[in-house]
C-alpha cells in the first residue's frame, strides 16, 4: 500500500475517531462525506436536529414524514458489510418477531444505504427483506445522504485504499436512531442492541393507544 | 552394584530429558498442533451480500505466542483477515497482517471483532452448510477448520435450523 494513502486513511479515521466521540456525549454534530479523499470536515453545532428527508426506494421515492403516526426506526449503513450491519439488522429481525401485530403496526423499520455507488435500491431491498422485519431499503445521491447524515449525527467514509478494488468498506456509526410518530428524533440506539432492549424501547417510544 | 543401579537410572531420566527438551525444541510441535479452536462458525449472507465473517475461539496450548499470518478457503475468491474497532459507535473495518493467540492464551473472532473474512462467495452461503477454512500459522504449518454456516437472524445460533421461524 503507498505511504500517502496510508496517511490519508489515518488522517479519516483520526477525524471521525475525534468525531465520533462527541456527538454520543454532547452536542456535537458530525458527518464526513462519503469520499475518503480529502474533504472531511467536522461540523458543529446543537444536538442532532433530525427532521424529514427523501429518499429512494426500489418502489420509489419515500420521506419520512409518510410514516407519521408510527415509531420509525433508522439504521444507515451498506450491503456490502460483513458483520456489522447484518448483527444489528439480525437483532432487530429477533425483536419485530417478538412484537404483537399492532405494534408491527405502529413500526417502521429504514434501511438506509450510505454507499450509494454499489447499492441500488433494488439490490438494497432485496438485502432488506431478507430479514423479514418489514425493512425498507433507501438510498439517494451523494449529496443528499451527506445531508441527512449532518442533520442526525451520522458518520461515515469509504475506506479508499486502492488494494481494496470494488471490495472496499465503508466505516460507519452503527447506532439506530429512533423517530417518533411526529417525526421528531428522540434517540440513538447502540450498535448490537440486543432483541429484549429493541422490544423495550419500541414499547417505551410507541405511541400509546 | 548399586552404584551402577543408580547411574543406570540417572542415565535413563537424563535421556529421557535430553529427548523431551529434543522433541520441543525442533519442529515435531507445529503450531498448529498447539492451537485448539471451539465453536467455530460463519455467517449466512443475505442475497447479493459480497461477503461473510467467519468467527471462533483459538486456544494456545504452548509457551509461545502463535500468530495466524493467512487463510485460505474453497468457499470464495478472497480471504482475508480483518478486524473492527468501534470508536464510540463508529465501525471500522480494517485488514491486519496477523491474528496473535497469547502464549497459553485464547484469541476470540466474534461479531463486532476479529474475524476472518470470506469475500466473493463463488456459491451462496447458507445457512445448514459447513465451509471449511484452512489456517495457516508463521511456522508454515496449517490446520483447517470445519464451520457451520448460521443465520444472522438467530440470536447467535440459539435457533438452529430453519430461518424462517415460526411464532
Ligand atoms: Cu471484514
Amino acid at each position: 500500500m503507498n505511504p500517502k494513502l496510508i496517511l490519508s486513511v489515518v488522517l479519516l479515521g483520526a477525524l471521525i475517531g475525534a468525531g465520533a466521540l462527541l456527538y454520543p456525549t454532547n452536542q456535537t454534530q458530525v458527518a464526513a462525506p462519503v469520499n475518503a479523499t480529502g474533504h472531511a470536515q467536522l461540523i458543529s453545532n446543537d444536538r442532532p436536529a433530525g427532521g424529514d428527508f427523501t429518499l429512494t426506494g426500489v418502489a420509489g421515492e419515500h420521506s419520512l414524514s409518510d410514516f407519521k403516526g408510527k415509531l420509525v426506526l433508522i439504521y444507515f449503513g451498506y450491503t456490502f458489510c460483513p458483520d456489522i450491519c447484518p448483527t444489528n439488522l439480525g437483532n432487530l429481525s429477533v425483536a419485530y418477531r417478538g412484537l404483537s401485530q399492532a405494534q408491527k403496526d405502529n413500526l417502521q423499520i429504514l434501511f438506509v444505504s450510505v454507499d450509494p455507488e454499489r447499492d441500488t435500491p433494488q439490490r438494497l431491498q432485496q438485502y432488506a427483506g431478507y430479514f423479514e422485519a418489514n425493512v425498507l431499503g433507501l438510498t439517494g445521491t451523494p449529496d443528499t445522504l451527506a445531508q441527512i447524515a449532518q442533520r442526525y449525527g451520522v458518520v461515515y467514509a469509504k475506506v479508499d485504499d486502492v488494494n481494496n478494488g470494488s471490495n472496499y468498506a465503508v466505516d460507519h456509526s452503527a447506532f439506530t436512531y429512533v423517530v417518533d410518530a411526529q417525526g421528531k428524533l428522540l434517540t440513538q440506539l447502540p450498535h448490537a442492541t440486543s432483541p429484549d432492549d429493541f422490544i423495550a424501547a419500541i414499547q417505551l417510544y410507541q405511541p400509546k393507544p | 552394584m548399586k552404584t551402577i543401579k543408580t547411574i543406570q537410572k540417572t542415565i535413563t531420566l537424563l535421556s529421557f530429558s535430553l529427548l523431551s527438551v529434543l522433541s520441543s525444541a525442533n519442529a515435531l510441535a507445529s503450531q498448529a498442533d498447539d492451537i485448539e479452536i471451539t465453536e467455530p462458525f460463519a455467517r449466512e449472507v443475505p442475497p447479493g451480500a459480497p461477503a461473510s465473517a467467519s468467527f471462533m475461539t483459538l486456544e494456545n496450548i504452548s509457551d509461545a505466542p502463535i500468530k495466524i499470518i493467512s487463510a485460505q478457503s474453497a468457499v470464495s475468491k478472497v480471504v482475508e483477515l480483518h478486524t473492527h474497532t468501534n470508536d464510540n459507535g463508529v465501525m471500522r473495518m480494517r485488514q491486519i497482517p496477523f491474528i496473535e493467540v497469547p502464549a497459553n492464551g485464547m484469541a476470540f473472532l466474534k461479531p463486532g471483532g476479529l474475524h476472518i473474512m470470506l469475500i466473493e462467495p463463488i456459491n451462496p452461503i447458507k445457512q445448514g452448510q459447513t465451509v471449511s477454512v484452512t489456517l495457516t500459522f508463521e511456522d508454515g504449518s496449517q490446520k483447517q477448520v470445519d464451520m457451520p454456516v448460521k443465520s444472522f437472524m438467530s440470536k447467535m445460533g440459539q435457533m438452529n435450523g430453519h430461518s424462517k421461524v415460526a411464532e
